[in-house]
Order: structure tokens, then sequence, then C-alpha cells
């Protein structure tokens, strides 16, 4: 019986979504206007932290030393500078690495490898490539170098900022994140809006319906039943539709964006298909949520059992 | 059968619409409840399918005390009342089979015994061959005998009309009253609200005259007295 009276629900809402199609068509074009925002605030919100990241990955203090430094006290400089709290990791580049990695760096250039030959002596110095465990550590790290006592040794330093670039990302993508949660936020209160004023209609045009539903021993879940169903189609129809509309923009949005993070192992579209149901799942309840606590409101305020 | 003690009911202070009412109807009587326009005879109603609760006194239904019913328990005290109104309260959009079949669906009977029982009670109120008829295509008597046939697809014990031929001419309600005897005699009690003196009086069955809110006269074979 339990399960007559659920198909019989699903009927009646399936009947009301059909009568009234025009307005379950403007609910659900709200609705996934909603989606299609939140969708593609996230999606910048993604493509920000990728670039800041990419960024990021390539910031370093480079610290050179004079070939008259021993092993030993290179070693001891190690140590000191991985003790740092601001330091995620010291890679140490000795003489012969450092020549190695010219040469694999001019392979193609014979005068350079040429020249390199005539000389007697290795005259690449040894070094250390600091990381900072975060962006705004490495005035820190550089500010303890010099307060060393192995400061005689280093010859030089190397440290690109990419500060600018990062805080100019940094504020660009908090700039769009903070009008695409404004908008998200706007639309969220128009579907509710909307999807609360669909059910009142219903209500009010199932009136006599629901009346004699109550006279003929209809349970309050029963009468409530098709109400709640209508609003979870709604839901289910528009993520359905984000998705639909969404992919394929993805696709023709990809070139585009994996261009700006040439060189860096990102690819949109990939990331879309291994996350597909994972964003499919976050539009869906946020439909969800937004549907159906708006027909819970109307329900209860407008249809008496 | 239907048992009220000491019952009123009251809409805010000094408005009583049934004040002190007793009464015991047994299993398979027909009583017609009769009093002019505001005496409390709705009211009353109200009160036997808990559309109302009473503010004082307790109310028993077929063994059943629903004076403090609780709201999901409503349904199953409705699915074994049939209730009948003046207004008919039929869906315009549903064929007379469908309009019968709703009150099945909706407490969850399955299709195939809905199939077998609407047939069998449009056939009891005369309707068999208006299957396919939208209520709209039918008289006002038709229309009634169809909300009759819904009241009994439940197989209720009582059947409880309201003022059934308030909107009928006097062959058209004379009709319905003979169906709702009808139904008596299958052992269904039925309780009719009227106002209409010919029908009361012609029935010879038991009466219970209000006025007031309060009965004034209860006679086995009764006659309209106000």
């Amino acid at each position: 019986m339990f399960f007559i009276s659920i198909i019989r629900t699903i009927k009646f809402a399936l009947q009301n979504f059909w009568r009234n199609i025009w307005l379950s068509l403007v609910t659900i074009i709200i609705l996934l206007l909603t989606l299609i925002f939140v969708s593609v605030l996230s999606a910048l919100n993604l493509l920000g932290d990728q670039a800041i990241k990419s960024v990021q990955d390539k910031v370093d203090i480079d610290v050179f030393f004079i070939t008259d430094s021993t092993s030993d006290q290179l070693a001891t400089a190690k140590g000191i500078i991985e003790s740092y709290p601001e330091v995620k990791d010291v890679t140490y580049i000795t003489t012969d690495q450092a020549l190695e990695n010219f040469k694999v760096a001019h392979a193609d250039d014979e005068q350079i490898l040429a020249s390199l030959d005539e000389l007697e002596e290795n005259p690449l110095p040894a070094s250390f490539v600091i990381k900072a465990k975060k962006l705004n550590q490495y005035d820190a790290i550089i500010q303890r170098l010099d307060g060393e006592s192995f400061k005689e040794l280093i010859l030089s330093r190397d440290f690109q900022d990419n500060a600018v670039l990062i805080n100019r990302i940094s504020q660009i993508t908090t700039r769009l994140t903070q009008v695409g949660i404004g908008v998200s936020i706007l639309f969220a209160v128009i579907s509710f809006l909307v999807v609360f004023n669909t059910m009142r209609i219903a209500i009010y045009t199932h009136r006599e319906e629901v009346g004699i539903m109550r006279l003929v021993g209809a349970t309050n879940w029963f009468i409530r039943g098709p109400f709640m169903w209508e609003s979870l189609l709604y839901a289910v129809l528009a993520s359905v539709l984000t998705m639909a509309l969404l992919y394929p923009a993805a696709l023709v949005a990809s070139p585009y964006v994996n261009a700006f993070f040439e060189g860096y192992t990102f690819d949109f579209v990939l990331f879309i298909r291994s996350n597909f149901w994972q964003i499919f799942l976050v539009q869906m309840a946020v439909s969800l949520g937004l549907s159906m606590l708006s027909s819970m409101v109307a329900i209860t305020r407008y249809l008496k059992v | 059968m239907i048992d009220f003690k000491n019952v009123t009911k009251e809409y805010g202070k000094d408005t009583a619409a049934v004040k002190n009412v007793s009464l015991h109807i047994s299993a398979g009587e027909f009583v017609t409840i009769v009093g002019q326009s505001g005496t409390g005879k709705t009211t009353l109603a109200k009160l036997m399918i808990a559309e109302e609760r009473p503010t004082r006194g307790s109310i028993v239904i077929g063994g059943w005390d629903i004076t403090h019913i609780r709201h999901y328990e409503i349904p199953v005290l409705r699915r074994q009342m049939g209730v009948i109104y003046q207004d008919f309260k039929l869906l315009q959009k549903k064929k007379v089979f469908e309009n019968v079949a709703f009150a099945s669906e909706v407490s969850g009977t399955p299709s195939k015994k809905i199939h077998k029982i609407v047939p069998q009670v449009l056939k009891i109120v005369g309707l068999e061959k208006q299957v396919d008829k939208f209520p709209r295509q039918l008289s006002g008597g038709e229309q009634q005998r169809v909300a009759i046939a819904r009241s009994l697809v439940h197989r209720p014990k009582i059947i409880l009309a309201d003022e059934p031929t308030g909107n009928l001419d006097s062959i058209n309600a004379q009709d319905i009253i003979n169906l709702l005897l009808k139904i008596n005699k299958f052992g269904t009690t039925v309780v009719l609200v009227t106002h209409n003196h010919d029908i009361v009086n012609s029935l010879r069955k038991r009466v219970i005259t209000m006025d007031h809110g309060m009965i004034i006269s209860d006679q086995k074979h009764g006659k309209y007295i106000l």
C-alpha cells in the first residue's frame, strides 16, 4: 500500500507539473540560472587558485656560495637553514651538479660547451635552492640569511619576486569571488521566491482537490507528497540541464584555459571529467536545498491538512 | 455507534455553536438532524468527522474516543465514514469513474481492487452507464449520486449527509433520500442533516431537532416540529 501511494503521489506530481508547464519551466530556468552562477563562480575560484599555485611553485631563493666553501661548511649551513620555521625544503646543488645542469641546459650550444672545456676548473659555484612554506615568508628567510655566521661564504643571492603577480591574481580572484557570491546569493533568493510562488499557485489551484482528499481520508503526507515530488523534479531537471549546458561550454572554453596554464600540469576538461559526479552532486545539493526548502515553507504556510 | 456526551463547541467566549449536547445513535439507524440555519447542525456534523474539536464533553465513534483524536489519526476515521455535502464536492476535470476512484486512490487501494469496487458502487447509485461523463454533463441529482458513490467506496459504517438535497429539486431530492434509505437497508448508519420539512415528514425515522445549539427534541418516528 505504501509503495502504491508513493507511485500515486509521483503520478499526481507529474500531472501538476504538466498542467502548469509554463510555470514549471520558469521555475526550472530560474534554478538553472542560479546553478550556472554558482558553477561559474566555483570554476573561477578553481582557476584563480590554480594560477596562484602555478606561480607559487616557481618562487624560490637561489643562494650561491664561493668556491672556497668546504662541503662541511655547506652541510652545516644547510642544516641551519632547514631549521628555520619558514623553510619548506633546501636543495643542495653541488658544483658538479651545477656543471651538469648547465651542460644539459646548453646542450645545443656547442660554442658554450667548447669554451667550458677550455677552462681548467669548474667555474660554477655550489648553491642552495630554498623554498618557503608560505609566499610571504621569503623576506624573513632573506633577513635570517643576512644575520648568519656563514654569510661570508655567500657569493650571491637570487630571489625572483613574483609577489606582485601573485597579489594581482589573488586580488582579481577575490574580487570575482565577491561579485560571484553576491550574484549567486541574489539568484538563490530569486529562486527561493520563484519556487515558493510556484508552490503557492499549485496549492491554490489544487485547493478543491486537497479539500476532497482530506474529506475521503488521505493522509497528510499523501496530500503534501505531490508538491514535494514536484519541487524535487524541478531541482533534478535544473541540475541535469545545468550540466548539459555547462559541459559543452567547458569544452569550448578549455583550449583558452589550457593555453593560459601552458607549461603547467592543468587540464580543464580533464578536471571536469574526473570530478563530474562531485560537481553534479554539489549542483544537485544546491538545487535540492533551495527547491525543497522553499516548497516546505510554502506547504507549511498554505497547505492546511 | 455514535456517542456524544455533554458536548459543547465554542468559538471564542460566549459564542457556543453546540451546547451541552448528548446523544446516542445505534448501528444501522437512520437519523435526521433538523433545525433552522445557525442552530449547530453542521457543527455537530463537523464534530463527528473531527473537522472540529469539542470544547467540552466527549465524542465516541464506533467505540473510538475521538475527543482528543490526533492529527494523523483523522484520515483513519474519515475512511470509516462517508461524507456527502450540499455542493457535491466533485472534481470537474475528472470523469465519474475517476471521481469515485479518487477516494480509493488517495487511501492506497490497489488499482485492481479499485476497478472492481467502483463499478459496484456506481451500480448501487444507478450510474453504471455514466462512467465516462464529466460532472458538468450530469444533472444535480446525478452529481449527488456520484458523491454518494464516492462516499461508499471505503464501505463505511456511517454515512453523514449534510444537506445533500439542498441544491436539488423535489424529485431529485426524493431520489437521493431513497438512495440513502437503500444504503441504510444494507446496514449502514445514516445521519442526515437537513432543514427540508417534506423529506423529514415523509421519512418517519428518528428526528433530532436542534435549536440554539441544543437538542430540543429527539423523536423515534418524528416530524419536523419547528
